[in-house]
């Protein structure tokens, strides 16, 4: 059974349509790459999925339950997402911040029990934010900001994680531990939906990549099959070229030269 | 054992602040300008005040501390919104034209004024712009605010001398009470709103992370958001009808709270709660005591004692900040 599956979604905000007649599945374990420009509605086919102020019509199910049929609480133990758009003033510390994660398991005036400390600890120990945990959250770097709140995402332990463009603001050690750690994830079981813009460097990590493209799907398949000169050239409208170390399992991706 | 990987407010923390309550509590029984007051002076008069002081305390600062998490922002009052200044108006108005009413409809007309203008505010910003609308909300807050207190003052200024004279007093924070009516018939909605704020308490915590996250928490954002504005109006609507705008209880205790207890609203709000109550009661016996036998109004005890006092707790909060800060 599929961890998510969306059949013709159109997706927008009032009248004006953003996506149209996409068409997506996930299984459990995978980890599927959202490609495209900027305003190209990579955002908006995640917050579809989590129902967060978009007009949409189509089917989406999440582990073979269709989303209307799931209650606010029910979802948020299924899916987590790590969002563009959060509180960056938050005076919480990060072990805090990484508790409020717990959230869907616990009803009103609960304390945080044992269990939910001991898998904040864990989730903060896989996101490297461990030595950061008495730290105040608005005194945190971007970056450091964006791994706090993954570890929060984590300790939803969700069935779907989605993420909205993780690896912005990273560092390179950061940055390739993220999908180092997505990676780890989807041996868990975990099935992994993220939007990104490093193209060259989730081409080793991604199981499927979406690439989308005026709001269409312009191709769907593995990396080797969708990273090519010609669909990366027209879909981001320049002049790329794309080498592939099959070896290495490594793309490069540079601008061609302006003449 | 395994080590806490977060703080939790002591309990030594809980029992010293319900203590210094209940000491000031018996101060203020205290104070005043008799050495021996008869029976009837506690029992009617300063009993019934403190108990107003009580409700009036918890009831500002835990709709500050409300506003905070909903606003994302550490500087929100119930005075950001324009609900003081709608309760105001509304309450102000009833003043004014001179009707004799009853407590209740003081509270009735300072729950309504603050409603309204929680109403009028969001609508005015929601309207405005999708998304975010955190900034808009603010600025259409002081807006009301502002409006409300000139739409007041006009009021004031067309009305006869012995008027004036009871809406100024009233605007500087009038806890006298005569007899039980006052905080009787401010109990019924403080405590409905208290009980609710201490409810909604992880969802508090939610809202402050932001409205997608907390949306994928499992929290109905708009649904919740609407319940505890009206819980903030209700709470600081019905207070600021009794006793008038007292000014600077939402703004400060909360934030002196924070430092002892973080800003986990699952300890902030009973924390502000009592903080809000022990402000409150030691700025009307100072009131009571600074020049008698006569009174001072207590708005105006709290912004002179209280403003300079938070302007050094900032000063000292601004420094630490610098050095926690690595960059």
């Amino acid at each position: 059974m599929s961890a998510l599956s969306i059949i013709n979604l159109n997706a927008g905000y009032g009248n004006n349509l953003v996506l149209s007649d996409i068409s997506l599945s996930i299984v459990p374990g995978e980890i599927c790459g959202l490609i495209g420009p900027n305003g190209v509605g990579k955002s908006t086919l995640l917050r579809s999925i989590l129902q967060i102020g978009v007009d949409y019509s189509g089917e989406i199910s999440i582990c073979g339950s269709r989303l209307s049929s799931l209650s606010g609480n029910q979802k948020a133990r299924m899916v987590s997402y790590l969002p563009q758009n959060f509180n960056p003033q938050s005076r919480l510390t990060v072990a805090q911040t990484v508790l409020l994660g717990r959230h869907p398991y616990r009803s009103g005036w609960a304390l945080d029990s044992e269990d939910d400390l001991e898998i904040a600890e864990k989730c903060m120990l896989e996101t490297d934010t461990w030595d950061l945990r008495n730290r105040v959250f608005s005194n945190l770097s971007g970056g450091e900001k964006r791994l706090v709140l993954l570890a929060s995402a984590l300790a939803q332990e969700p069935e779907l994680l989605l993420l909205d463009e993780p690896g912005s603001s990273l560092d390179f050690r950061h940055q390739l531990n993220m999908w180092l750690l997505l990676k780890k994830l989807s041996g868990r079981g975990i099935a992994v939906l993220v939007s990104t813009h490093e193209v060259a460097l989730s081409g080793r990590y991604l199981d499927s990549v979406l690439v989308l493209s005026d709001g269409r799907s312009r191709a769907f398949g593995s990396p080797s099959d969708v990273f090519t000169t010609e669909i990366l050239s027209e879909v981001f409208n320049v002049n790329l070229l794309v080498s592939h170390d099959t070896a290495n399992r490594s793309w490069v991706i540079v601008p061609e030269m302006e003449q | 054992m395994k080590n806490r990987i977060v703080s939790r407010p002591s309990s030594v923390f809980w029992i010293l602040l319900v203590l210094s309550v209940i000491l000031a509590g018996a101060l203020s029984l205290l104070a005043g300008p008799m050495d021996h007051p008869p029976e009837w002076v506690i029992m009617r008069l300063r009993l019934p005040r403190l108990l107003l002081a009580l409700l009036a305390g918890s009831a500002l600062s835990i709709s500050g501390s409300v506003l905070q998490s909903l606003l994302r922002n550490d500087l929100a009052t119930p005075y950001t919104l324009g609900i003081s200044a709608g309760a105001g108006l509304v309450a102000g108005s009833v003043i004014v034209s001179g009707l004799i009413v009853p407590v209740i409809g003081l509270v009735a007309a300072g729950t309504a004024g603050a409603l309204l203008a929680v109403v009028l505010v969001y609508a005015l910003a929601y309207r405005s712009r999708r998304g975010d609308y955190g900034p808009t909300l603010l600025l259409a807050g002081i807006t009301m605010n502002l409006v409300g207190a000139s739409i007041l003052l006009l009021f004031e200024y067309f009305s006869d001398a012995s008027r004036i004279m009871e809406i100024v007093r009233w605007m500087m924070g009038d806890m006298a009470v005569i007899g039980w009516g006052k905080p009787l018939f401010l109990m019924p909605p403080v405590i409905l709103g208290i009980a609710v704020a201490l409810t909604r308490t992880g969802v508090l915590n939610q809202i402050s992370q932001g409205d997608d996250i907390a949306h994928t928490r499992g929290v109905s954002v708009n649904w919740e958001r609407n319940l505890l504005l009206a819980v903030a109006a209700l709470l600081a609507g019905s207070t600021v009808g009794v006793v008038g705008p007292v000014g600077f209880v939402g703004l400060m205790v909360p934030h002196i709270m924070r430092r002892f207890v973080g800003s986990d609203y699952r300890y902030l709000v009973p924390a502000s709660a009592l903080g809000g109550m022990l402000l409150v009661i030691l700025a009307d016996s100072l009131s009571r005591v600074i020049i008698s036998p006569a009174e001072l109004p207590i708005g105006i005890v709290m912004s002179l004692i209280g403003g300079p006092f938070f302007l050094v707790l900032l000063l000292r909060g601004g420094r630490r900040k610098q050095e926690d800060n690595p960059g």
